[in-house]
């Protein structure tokens, strides 16, 4: 069961990765110029089903798929989005209190994860934080992960769910 | 004694500093390691796993997208559409007026045996995917090494220069945009004939510096590629802030970059030009980046 989970958070990575550079690539659905961070929003929601460790572990590898991915140095999304990981591990208890809170810290840890990104890449020289439009990329993101979380969400109890039952029987 | 639940709460801990470690690690490795290292090798192999979903995701979103568009953009389409067909009209006027002169520089250009950036071989590719978050300024792109794409070569659309290509596959290459902080591009202002260096900023307008400017430069100035790296002649931007030079200092403006690179689907790359700096490594001038990261 517990494999199962992992692969099936996996695969969701993998498909949002893949829509991240697609989708909401350049060019396509950037309302203002910046798209929603769907990878960080799907590391954040998966936090309520998948174990710590292996939830941390897949923070980290979704990370490391964006940095190859992307133009930066390699292993700086790895260590924001474990951060995020761990972040959303702690809040964990929180997403059962009501969709509300989950949007509300789905949009925190997306604005968490990208400074966090900004704040090393300019440690290792990316000039990140002198970018001009920083603040926008860093709250428009946090913005359109609300929008997105809410399905994201539901969709993500709809599946863990169904495979539960499945598993049960 | 620590109960189950702090053991774990430990363990977890201890797991995720490992990990921020390790990706700490990665990070020193990257940006000290050259342009064929591992985290290439690495780059190369995500992608190439990563094409056939990319773009298979992108023939389906594309329809689904370009409609959106263009209900979103219905009222300002006819505005566009009147606007686009008066300056037809203005450019045809002056296609005709400049018919003439350009037979003049097409002699002068073989007298003088200069290469033209229009006559070179380039290829024409689709971008089918971007960065993963907007810090990045890279494009995919669907010609690789087997069309006769390599490291280092301008990478152009019908407005000007979009960038340079940074890492090849078989099949697929990434572009690296100008607007990338890595990215600089020996440029000259075609007015003044004057030479600078134009870097990107991460997005909006480009850094030119110039290290011997003697005249000053004014708002609107061209600014075309120099011939070091690229092709000479491509259009870089234009300049956005006039600015004149002081003894002992370097002349700073800004330039606009004459191609939208968030709306850029097509893009040519120009093959069959050899750059007269070689692409050093580590990078530096010129349309090279620095290693780390690129």
């Amino acid at each position: 069961m517990r494999r199962s989970r992992v692969a099936v958070a996996l695969a969701s990575v993998i498909v949002a990765i893949v829509l991240q550079t697609t989708v909401f690539g350049a060019g396509r659905i950037r309302p203002f110029g910046v798209a929603p961070a769907l990878v960080i929003l799907v590391i954040v929601l998966l936090a309520p089903y998948i174990e710590a460790e292996y939830h941390v572990m897949i923070g980290f590898t979704a990370g490391l798929l964006m940095d190859l991915m992307g133009s930066g140095t390699l292993g700086l999304w790895a260590m924001s989005l474990t951060v995020v990981a761990f972040m959303a591990h702690r809040l964990r208890q929180r997403f059962a209190d009501s969709l509300g809170m989950t949007v509300a810290i789905a949009a925190l840890l997306t604005f968490v994860g990208q400074l966090v990104f900004v704040v090393v890449g300019t440690l290792f020289g990316q000039g990140t934080m002198s970018e001009p439009g920083l603040a926008g990329k860093l709250l428009l993101p946090a913005l359109w992960n609300i929008f997105l979380a809410v399905p994201i969400a539901l969709g993500f109890r709809l599946m863990f769910r169904s495979r539960e039952r499945r598993w049960a029987s | 004694m620590f109960s189950q639940s702090n053991r774990r709460v430990t363990r977890v801990t201890v797991l995720f500093l490992s990990l921020v470690a390790i990706g700490f690690i990665i990070a020193t490795f990257d940006v000290r390691s050259d342009q064929d290292s591992v985290g290439n090798v690495l780059r190369e192999g995500t992608q190439s796993v990563f094409t056939p979903f990319q773009k298979a995701a992108d023939w389906v979103a594309s329809p689904v997208i370009g409609f959106v568009d263009g209900v979103a953009n219905l009222a300002s389409l006819r505005s566009e559409n009147d606007r686009l067909a008066d300056r037809v009209r203005e450019l045809e006027a002056e296609v005709q007026a400049t018919t003439a002169l350009e037979e003049q520089v097409r002699q002068l250009e073989l007298i003088n045996g200069l290469e033209v950036a229009g006559d070179l071989t380039t290829v024409t590719a689709r971008i089918y995917a971007s960065g993963s978050s907007p810090f990045d300024n890279v494009r995919y792109i669907d010609k690789g090494a087997e069309d006769g794409i390599v490291v280092g070569q301008a990478v152009v659309d019908e407005d000007g220069l979009v960038g340079r290509v940074d890492l090849v596959s078989a099949k697929d290459a990434r572009i690296r945009l100008i607007t990338d902080p890595l990215v600089s591009v020996g440029v000259r202002i075609q007015s003044t004939n004057e030479t600078g260096i134009v870097s990107g900023r991460g997005d909006g307008p480009l850094r030119l510096e110039m290290f011997r400017a003697t005249q000053p430069i004014s708002v609107g100035d061209l600014v075309v590629t120099d011939g070091s790296r690229f092709p000479p002649g491509l259009v870089v931007g234009s300049i956005t802030v006039a600015a004149s030079s002081e003894v002992g200092f370097v002349l700073r403006s800004e330039v606009e970059p004459a191609t939208n690179l968030s709306q850029v689907d097509y893009v040519k790359i120009v093959v069959g030009f050899t750059p007269i700096d070689p692409l050093l490594d580590g990078g530096s001038d010129d349309g090279s980046t620095s290693s780390g990261g690129s």
